[in-house]
């Protein structure tokens, strides 16, 4: 109990603590801030990767593509697990704005806007058509043309606010994809007869994926157009990927396995059959997997940034340090009596490393409230130093950020805070020990009382 | 002399002053560091637009005849040194194999462009030759060839960030097709109405040299054909030499800003009088130093420099308060030794002096140690990083992500004299209190037998 009160006491006493406290705090709340923003735009990433791959992808790198997905697609949808499946074609094209000298590098994704709706978040990404999907590659001006999907940044140019200049219907805009048609064997499967597929496609709708390079560089054709424009629509036909999604309750690494599993049995099966050996180049991923190249890149910067703002908080180490140092040089007197009068060197330590742990809890709420209350108004902050001075802390003509992340997780809260309290017990180690160690017949001694 | 020797006392008596010292040195180092990288990366990315398109880019319109009259004009300006024409496009690269690549397509003359750009340098195969760089096939005097950029021809590898050198090598010679198109104006002759018509075109060339630049993205994206071939594939019914933008290098120590004013004044005159512009394409004319083409961007880099500059220099305002602490420690246990200072005829002020004096001390050494640290670390942060690569098998900098191959390393010493004069005066303030409060000591009360 007279640790309770002593460290009470020593922390309403001695104002030099409050500088302590003061130090975690500031620390606390620049972390808070910081770690908020940057685990908001890195789960926000992570997210509309999740949405644009589905669950898992078995799929190529080669644009040649494989065969016999049918079989395996039919396989796959009988399964309890799996909800949706959706094969899809992808390739390089140019795409060339008609009547304008606009000529532009994309990737091409051919699809079943319906099936791939359900297998990935197509449809949300949509805008004209994204209560009917089904008609995502009709253009509204005349439906007999074929229609094609741009993605956003392809389409219109973001204002200052992250917003895009939608208009009431698409403009009537069309654009010629040239694609080279490739054979089984990946040569030029229009040798000597032009070498490209060229096929004219009408504006039909935007997606905004909210992912920069897939917003800034991808268009979406019909499954079928793609696979002529791709060359893979011979006798074999042959796809880039499959996307699947799984039922709710099944677990990713579990389905995961489970895909390939029943993906090496396939291949066993289809041994021998023409064109099966471009069945050796197809991997099963799950979507972290298939999208690493990006997440990574991410998740690194989050972590230089941990790393960091740990040799930031070494500062508050220090100070806490020092902090308890002058407080325990100061109470060397209260020390010897407390020793003299029964208490053991743990029950010193005890009590000290109980103060830390009151100015670390202390600090680190103060700095946690004043996080949250900073992060709540962010938005509206940013909003209004646009408004007054120009200011963004992101271009949003530059960077595809909507909001500020805002939202506080309740996990990164409490490893900021048990962080915040374990520095403090860092610092307040060495004085800890010190006055454990300290003799009552030398601090009590006559000439000192 | 007394306030020497007792600075030097305290130092070495006061352990807990190292204290201070190795927290200014700390917050320093990771400023200063902070600030180099990001400026670093910033002037990489500057001059990594002026070695690719020279110092000032004129970029028309439409593509525009008698680029080498206006080129032989550029000379009599003072500050240009040399100048080239290129004509750019968009197209298909089929490499072979189901190997097909987006890329961006400039005609150049490359014995000129060597002379604007670093293009020779970044040569895998003529780099180190005499004479000035060619398309030339080895062998092959008649076929066509072209520089392909090696992240074209492959990726790098994805734990050492390298390229496989030798299989980007066994790629020389090698043909490859490329679909690009150009609009083309057409006049109709049944309603005798003039418009454009895209035609796409497919041309073979063969890999002559593979370009190096060390910018990921250039890298990855270009490839280089003969301007003349190039102009005759787009637009075969053009009777003279065109081209869609010159690039201009400067003499060394010409402002950039006031070469590109001339130029534009040169321009104008020459497209009204020799191209027969109207106002429309001579205003429509973007007249740029490359660091301006940049400005949008680098403004977003260095605001978020900025930012985190802000964000580790409000966390390291903390020292501040730990040199408080320790000072005002230091004073409350002196206070004796004040006290006899001051019965000595020592005055109040010079009193505060002393340990002012001896934060600005502690203050200078702790930055000096910053300075070095964060010295030795910036020029030392690719060896930094290929150890942590080593022994946590985690590679930090990848050129796809962060454009370079290489961590920009340059110590930016205008920040870092900034950042020292910062944590000197954060020092100071944090003596201030504390020197305060050693010169109110009163020696009557201090020095009071009990």
């Amino acid at each position: 109990m007279y640790k309770v009160i002593l460290a009470t006491r020593y922390l309403l006493k001695r104002r030099i603590t409050y500088f302590a406290v003061l130090a975690v705090a500031l620390c606390v709340f620049i972390v808070v801030v910081v770690m908020t923003v940057m685990t908001g735009l890195v789960n926000d990433f992570k997210d509309k990767n999740h949405s644009f791959a589905g669950d898992c992808v078995v799929g190529t790198e080669s644009l040649v593509g494989f065969p016999y997905y049918e079989d395996f697609i039919s396989s796959l949808a009988v399964r309890d697990f799996v909800e949706a499946v959706s094969p899809a074609i992808k390739s390089y094209a140019l795409l060339t704005v008609r009547l304008r000298d606009l000529n532009i590098g994309v990737e091409i994704v051919g699809i079943d806007p319906i099936a791939h709706s359900r297998a990935t978040g197509f449809a949300e990404t949509l805008y004209y058509r994204k209560g009917d999907v089904s008609r995502a590659f009709v253009p509204s001006y005349d439906p007999n043309l074929l229609g094609c999907v741009l993605g956003i940044d392809i389409a219109m140019e973001r204002d200052s606010r992250s917003e895009y200049p939608y208009e009431a219907s698409p403009a009537e805009i069309a654009f010629s994809i040239s694609c080279f048609p490739l054979t089984a064997k990946g040569a030029l499967a229009k040798a000597g007869a032009g070498l490209v597929n060229t096929q004219t496609f009408y504006y039909s709708d935007a997606s905004h994926s909210g992912l920069a390079r897939v917003d800034g560089s991808t268009v979406y054709l019909q499954f079928e157009q793609a696979q002529l424009l791709c060359g893979m629509a011979g006798p074999v036909k042959r796809i880039s990927a499959i996307h699947i999604k799984f039922k709710p309750d099944v677990k990713l690494q579990d389905g995961c396995e489970k895909v390939a599993s029943l993906w090496q049995n396939f291949k066993r099966q289809t041994a021998g059959r023409e064109q099966a050996d471009l069945l050796d180049t197809v991997t099963v991923q799950s979507w972290k997997d298939h999208r690493r190249a990006f997440i990574a890149a991410m998740e690194k910067e989050q972590t230089m940034l941990i790393v960091m703002f740990g040799f930031v908080g070494i500062t508050t180490v220090f100070i806490v340090f020092v902090v308890f140092y002058m407080i325990i040089s100061h109470k060397t007197k209260d020390i010897g009596i407390l020793k003299s009068i029964g208490a053991s060197n743990a029950d010193i330590v005890g009590l000290f490393s109980g103060f830390a742990s009151l100015v670390g809890l202390l600090g680190a709420c103060i700095g946690l409230l004043g996080g949250w209350v900073f992060l709540l108004k962010i938005n509206r902050i940013e909003s209004w130093l646009f408004e007054h001075f120009r200011f963004q802390l992101w271009d949003r003509t530059i960077f595809a950020i909507g909001d500020i992340p805002n939202r506080v997780d309740a996990g990164v809260l409490l490893a900021i805070a048990a962080s915040a309290i374990a520095a403090c017990l860092l610092g307040a180690l060495v004085p800890t020990w010190q006055a454990a160690a300290s003799r009552p017949v030398e601090t009590l001694r006559a000439a000192q009382l | 002399m007394l306030k020497l020797f007792l600075w030097l006392r305290y130092l070495r008596k006061k352990r807990i002053v190292l204290l201070s010292i190795a927290a200014v040195a700390l917050s320093v180092s990771l400023l200063i560091i902070v600030a180099s990288l990001f400026s670093g990366f910033i002037n990489a990315f500057e001059q990594s637009a002026v070695e690719t398109i020279g110092d000032v880019v004129l970029l028309a319109p439409v593509k525009f005849a008698k680029y080498s009259q206006f080129i032989e004009r550029l000379h009599q300006i003072n500050a240009v040194d040399s100048a080239t024409a290129a004509m750019s496009a968009q197209g298909l690269l089929h490499l072979g194999k189901g190997n097909v690549r987006a890329v961006n397509v400039w005609g150049i003359e490359p014995e000129s462009r060597a002379k604007v750009t670093g293009l020779k340098q970044s040569l895998l195969k003529q780099k180190d030759s005499a004479g000035v760089p060619s398309f030339e096939v080895a062998g092959s005097p008649d076929k066509t060839g072209g520089f392909v950029g090696i992240g074209v021809l492959g990726e790098p590898d994805e734990k050492t960030d390298e390229y496989d050198i030798k299989a980007v090598e066994k790629m020389l010679g090698r043909p490859v097709v490329l679909t690009t198109g150009a609009m083309v104006e057409e006049n109709n002759s049944s309603t005798d109405r003039q418009g454009g018509q895209f035609r796409r075109k497919t041309v073979e060339f063969t890999i002559a040299d593979v370009v190096f630049t060390g910018v990921y993205d250039l890298d990855k994206k270009f490839v280089y054909l003969p301007i003349a071939y190039l102009q005759g594939v787009l637009y075969p019914d053009e009777n003279e030499p065109v081209a869609d933008q010159i690039q201009i290098k400067l003499k060394d120590g010409s402002r950039a800003d006031s070469a590109a004013a001339q130029i534009r004044g040169l321009w104008q005159v020459f497209a009204a009088a020799e191209l027969g512009w109207g106002e429309y394409h001579i205003r429509h004319t973007q007249i740029e130093t490359a660091r301006e083409m940049q400005s949008r961007y680098v403004a977003e880099l260095r605001k978020q420099m900025g930012v985190l500059l802000l964000i580790f220099g409000v966390v390291s305002f903390s020292v501040v308060v730990l040199i408080f602490c320790i000072f005002y420690m230091i004073v409350s246990l002196k206070q004796k030794d004040i006290a006899i200072l001051k019965s000595c005829g020592a005055a109040s002020s010079s009193v505060a002096c002393i340990f002012l004096g001896f934060g600005l001390c502690v203050g200078i050494l702790g930055s000096g140690i910053g300075v070095l640290l964060g010295y030795i670390m910036t020029k030392n942060i690719n060896t930094v990083e290929e150890w942590i690569r080593i022994i946590f098998g985690l590679k930090l900098w990848k050129s796809s992500v962060y454009m370079f191959s290489k961590i920009p390393n340059e110590v930016d010493w205008a920040s870092a004299l900034q950042i020292v004069m910062w944590a000197i005066m954060a020092a100071a303030i944090g003596t201030l209190i504390p020197a305060v409060v050693a010169a109110k000591v009163k020696p009557v009360e201090i020095l009071r037998y009990e």
